[in-house]
């Protein structure tokens, strides 16, 4: 056979130079240093913003949106999107607080907020995996189906806790030995437990296939339909924790809650790397991408900027970058 | 644990590994597969053979649970199987190679190959180290050359093959079904993969083996089944059989039957002239094609056949090089230029760079000529309709009416309709890329006698195909292209089958 | 392909209904007009019918270049923002300049500048046009606040301005003749003109369009800046109608407007649609939105409805293109 074996193990010791170059050439290390960047500059700009109060209290607003991202990250990389997810960020906060008003009891309330959360997962995922219904469509609809829900439950008002537990309160303002908000330690669970989940579980690997090639993924044996399925009730138990959470925040049900969240976590997604085309990406990615703009919106705030020019921005950004993504792919 | 088949156990049953009895299958307006018949032997490799459009990817399909049967019987081991997904095939021990490369580009190879089943630990968790050691190990010990911590999609497209085929002995396959496994191999790994194979019936494997070339077939089947139209033709050792006995039983009539030469040998202007284009794919290509001659283009799978078609019309960019077309140079270079001096593509892929499957024979026919049926911008339908039912009635399409929709046609028909699309147009110059690609036998003569005549007219016509039969049969002039480049032009009377190969593996 | 030939299975009587979606279309609305007659007389009255008939207008408008939209395969969910703004624009130029003209002017040129901003960031930078109008979405909701605060006021009381909603041609309120224009001339380009056959043409299959020497990101250019002229033109109606610019104005708006517009058979895969279906789509959706009013139910139902519709009505869709392809 004419071959020369030096060649087949091309994977040999690489130079620290090229070691280098493929550190920068992952989308992570280029998302580290801009949020590092902006970390700077604001810091320069305003001198409260580089204080251990104001940089926690960035870590636990962002947690929301982490703990929801990181939910419609699995499904953009399964190959399908969710946006009805801040509908159901504002709903879960009704069974919560209408369960714990009435038995007095924080657990079940939560279970019934999750409960609820886990019926939207199983209605987007049947109507999107099953029937296959564009899943955009899907999620639109159920967005507006379950924010009319709210309004006719409430009458557009919002529902307060007449209980005033401590612990409830606790979960979404308290803070481990006064400074780590709780949110932002189970963002950070959360986020270790997915990012190990679909690195090194075959689960993930196998949404990681399905949203790259799904005729591939067929091919291997996998059953599609179940494991995207798998992935839009994962996204709406996410949301209903990140839910659950907001409810304890705003010490109440209200029914306007999560109105535009669905667009800000997709932009954190899609900063954060994740193509809307299915396969590409990674949950390090999203939490890097929600922290730029959890920082981004704080400093704007810090400047005295309107808070309306973060809705531009945001849109620029989501542009801009789902704009790069499309050039860097047809590059290849 | 998925083992290495190589190193594996393999039981010796003692009937044969595969029945296939009675298979039938129908597409809307297709009968694809009729009463089809196929028996494999364990540690046997078994060649199926056939044109394009015989049935072989159908059958193929169906071994692999991603169509199902509309008649017939499968067997696997003596046991009745039923085989309703890729799942439940590759339980049942099968394992197919598809020519369409089926991997996960965004992977590594050692996951790629993996893919089926991860191997994991106690607590579930993917064993990353035992991938890739088991992939190197794979590798090393097929003699491949593919480095396993490379991402797929990064690798070409020769690579990707072998690492499907790595792929499909890394499972403990009882019967490996290869699809036309060599279309992107070179002689030398062609060789390495004939060893591979030797090694697997070796073990008991059971070989399905797909292709249609002819010297692949007289160097490693056992038996040949030859299929035609759907239908099973023959089932012969191969010892039974000669060239021209296997020729014979795969086209049913003669060549020269098939290729009705009408137009005499006359040869006008130059009316294509390309020369030092250069895209990603294509480098320093240049030719001419005159007014009335048929220019064949041949080349293995990655040759860039398809990348110089696309480029000389206008649809993908070009880095350097003039092209023109009776004389003007394609400057802007897009296809509305392209159009309007006269080139037009008769796309390979029909499904999506082609037909408007939705809509009507009518609007899929005057795509390309409505401005002519226009005035100030609105369409006189009166005068399309009676020209389009001119062409259909000349290229004897089958259509109940205009207004039918496009994809309830067979595939010639929708090829005659895309035909006439463009000599409604009025081309000067018509690029065609695998003219028969998908289509029944039949209707490929017609196809064949429909670019002769076009020719006759006066037309240019660039032929990009891999099929030597047509090659040979239809052009005037022979230029072989590999990896990018034309490596020779020949003139039709001096080529051969071997000439043209060799010029394609240079 | 077997994926979908397996999911094929649901019933065949609803793929006959959804073969012909505008027969069925038109029944339901018949049984709509008849069951909220029955519960309540006044739906009949003259007032009524001509408040039905405005709100159609409105959406219809948008609606009528959503179809082309859709149908070359593109869509936007920014003309409920942009409605908006466009609004507040004609409003806030009116009062600046005295002139309705010129407000009138400005309103339907901010939205076909929104048109043209999503056609350039599609068809240029390639984004995923329902991605890229989500965005062009927040920049508007973001940037109306940042134009205006409050609603703006009709400050010099203008009657002309207001008369653009209120006025009449006999009996006919002048939005329902804007709408009839628009619906004519959109029916026009789409039936019988080469435009129209190339925006299916590019619907259908781009590169197949492409091929055949049209241009298809001019001609997609094209329908997003009709589209955001439309939404203009909307938008000045509905400022007119409340007399005075809201930058609330429209939230939701753009999901009406396409499930009206799927609801009336066009496929969000692009290639295949009419404008007869969509006036339908639209009439239905307005009744049944009429209805919840007369009937006094809830009027937060009005947000669930056509969220029910929309999905629905694609999956409607979806077994009409596989009940084709068997």
């Amino acid at each position: 056979m004419p071959q020369s074996p030096s060649l087949s193990a091309a994977a040999g010791p690489k130079r620290p130079t090229e070691l280098l170059r493929a550190l920068f050439r992952r989308n992570e290390t280029v998302l580290l240093v801009c949020l590092v960047a902006l970390i700077v500059f604001f810091s320069f700009a305003s001198g409260t913003f580089l204080t251990t109060r104001n940089i926690t209290n960035v870590l636990g607003q962002a947690s929301l949106a982490m703990i929801a991202g990181i939910g419609i990250g699995v499904v953009v990389l399964a190959g399908e999107i969710d946006v009805s997810i801040g509908s159901l960020v504002g709903a879960v906060g009704i069974p919560l607080v209408v369960v714990m008003n009435q038995t007095g009891s924080l657990e079940l309330g939560m279970a019934a907020a999750l409960l609820l959360a886990l019926g939207v997962g199983v209605a987007n995922g049947y109507l999107a995996a099953y029937l296959g219904i564009n899943s955009l469509i899907v999620t639109l609809g159920t967005m507006f189906v379950i924010r009319g829900g709210i309004y006719l439950y409430t009458g557009q008002r919002a529902i307060s806790d007449d209980l005033q537990l401590e612990s409830f309160y606790q979960m979404g303002n308290g803070r481990l030995l006064g400074t780590v908000p709780y949110p932002a330690l189970v963002a950070l669970v959360l986020l270790v437990a997915f990012v190990y989940l679909m690195r090194h579980r075959p689960f993930g690997r196998q949404i990681y296939a399905v949203g790259g090639n799904p005729e591939v993924a067929r091919l291997a044996g996998y059953n599609v339909k179940r494991l995207k399925f798998a992935a839009f009730v994962i996204c709406s138990l996410l949301a209903g924790i990140s839910g659950i959470l907001l409810s304890s925040r705003l010490g109440s049900a209200v029914h306007v809650a999560g109105l535009g969240f669905e667009f800000q976590v997709v932009a954190a997604v899609v900063l954060g790397g994740v193509s809307l085309a299915g396969g590409v990406g990674s949950l390090l990615g999203v939490a890097l991408g929600v922290l730029i703009l959890a920082f981004l919106s704080n400093g704007l705030g810090m400047l005295n900027i309107a808070t309306e020019w973060q809705l531009v921005i945001t849109g620029l950004i989501i542009i801009a970058a789902v704009a790069f993504d499309e050039l860097k792919r047809r590059r290849q | 644990m998925p083992a290495d088949a190589a190193t594996a156990a393999v039981v010796r049953p003692a009937g044969p590994a595969l029945e296939m009895a009675g298979i039938g299958k129908r597409f809307p307006g297709v009968l694809a597969l009729e009463n089809v018949d196929l028996t494999l032997e364990p540690g046997k490799v078994h060649a199926l053979m056939g044109e394009n459009g015989a049935g072989k990817s159908t059958l193929i399909k169906i071994l692999a649970g991603v169509y199902q049967r509309d008649a017939g019987t499968v067997r696997i081991g003596g046991a009745e199987a039923d085989l309703r997904s890729p799942r439940d095939a590759l339980r049942a021990g099968i394992k197919v190679v598809f020519q369409e490369i089926a991997l996960i580009s965004e992977f590594t190879v050692a996951e790629n190959i993996f893919l089926e089943e991860y191997p994991v630990n106690g607590l579930g968790s993917i064993r990353w180290s035992t991938i890739r050691k088991e992939a190197a190990a794979l590798f090393a010990r097929l003699g491949f050359d593919v480095d396993p911590a490379a991402k797929v999609g990064q690798l070409p497209v020769s690579q990707q093959q072998m690492v499907e085929i790595a792929r499909a002995l890394a499972h403990e396959a009882r019967i490996v079904v290869m699809d036309e496994p060599t279309s992107s191999l070179t002689p030398n790994e062609v060789a390495l993969l004939f060893t591979v194979i030797r090694r697997l019936t070796g073990l008991g494997i059971a070989v399905l083996y797909v292709t249609h070339k002819l010297d692949e077939v007289f160097e490693i089947a056992d038996t040949v089944t030859v299929l035609r139209d759907g239908r099973h033709i023959s089932t012969r050792p191969i010892g039974a059989h000669t060239h021209e006995s296997l020729i014979q039983d795969m086209i049913g009539r003669k060549i020269d039957n098939l290729f009705p030469r009408e137009r005499g040998a006359a040869r006008g202007d130059v009316v294509v002239k390309v020369e030092g284009l250069s895209t990603d794919k294509l480098k320093d290509v240049s030719f001419e094609a005159k007014a009335g001659e048929v220019l064949g283009f041949f080349g293995l799978m990655g040759a860039g056949r398809t990348e110089l078609a696309k480029a000389i019309v206008g649809f993908d960019p070009i880095r350097t090089g003039r092209i023109s077309i009776g004389g003007t140079p394609l400057v802007p270079h897009n296809t509305r230029t392209g159009v309007a001096l006269g080139i037009g593509l008769l796309t390979e892929d029909r499904k999506s760079e082609g037909l408007m499957l939705e809509l009507p024979v009518l609007q899929n026919t005057s795509l390309a000529a409505l401005e002519d049926f226009a005035r100030a911008g609105f369409v006189d339908e009166g005068r399309e309709r009676s020209a389009v039912q001119q062409f259909v009635d000349r290229f004897r399409v089958k259509t109940p009416s205009l207004n039918q929709q496009i994809k309830n046609l067979s595939g010639g028909n929708q090829q005659k309709v895309l035909l006439a699309r463009w000599l409604m147009r009025g081309l000067k110059v018509i690029v065609v890329d695998e003219p028969t690609r998908g289509i029944d036998v039949g209707a490929k003569s017609e196809i064949f006698a429909l670019i002769d005549r076009l020719a006759g007219e006066g037309l240019a016509v660039i032929m990009m195909t891999s099929e030597m039969p047509e090659l040979l049969g239809l052009s005037d002039r022979i230029a072989v292209m590999a990896e990018g480049r034309i490596t020779a032009v020949m003139d039709r009377e001096g080529a051969t089958q071997e000439a043209i190969l060799n010029a394609a593996i240079a | 392909m077997s994926e979908t030939t397996q999911a094929a299975k649901p019933a065949p009587v609803l793929g006959r209904l959804a073969e012909n979606s505008q027969i069925v279309l038109l029944g339901l609305l018949v049984l709509l007009c008849i069951g909220i007659s029955l519960g309540s007389p006044q739906f009949y009255s003259v007032e009524n019918i001509i408040a039905i008939l405005r709100q159609c207008s409105l959406v219809l408008i948008v609606a009528a270049g959503m179809t082309m939209l859709l149908i070359a395969a593109e869509v936007d969910l920014s003309v409920g923002a942009s409605l908006a703004f466009s609004g507040v624009v004609a409003m806030d130029v009116t009062n600046k300049t005295g002139s309705v003209a010129l407000g009138v002017l400005a309103g339907i040129l901010f939205g076909g500048a929104v048109g043209l901003f999503n056609g350039l960031v599609v068809t240029r930078l390639r984004v995923n046009s329902l991605i890229a109008t989500i965005a062009t979405m927040m920049i508007l909701q973001g940037s109306v606040f940042l134009y205006s605060r409050e609603a703006v006021q009709n400050k010099h009381q203008q009657v002309a301005f207001t008369e653009i909603s209120t006025g009449y041609v006999g009996p006919v309120p002048i939005p329902v003749i804007i709408a009839a224009v628009v619906f004519v001339a959109a029916f026009i380009v789409l039936r019988y003109t080469t435009i129209g056959r190339y925006i299916y043409a590019v619907g259908a299959n781009q590169k197949a369009a492409r091929l055949s020497g049209i241009r298809p990101e001019r001609l997609k250019l094209l329908v997003f800046v009709v589209t955001g002229l439309l939404t203009g033109l909307a938008g000045l109606i509905l400022t007119s109608l409340m007399n005075a610019g809201q930058p609330t104005a429209g939230r939701g708006f753009e999901l009406t407007v396409i499930a009206a517009v799927i609801l009336g058979g066009t496929s969000l895969l692009g290639g295949r649609g009419t404008l007869i279906g969509t006036l339908l789509g639209v009439l239905v959706l307005k009744v049944i939105d009429n209805g919840i009013i007369i009937l006094r139910w809830d009027q937060n139902l009005q947000m669930v409805v056509p969220g029910v519709v929309i999905i629905v009505a694609t999956y409607l869709d979806l077994i009409r293109s596989r009940a084709n392809a068997r």
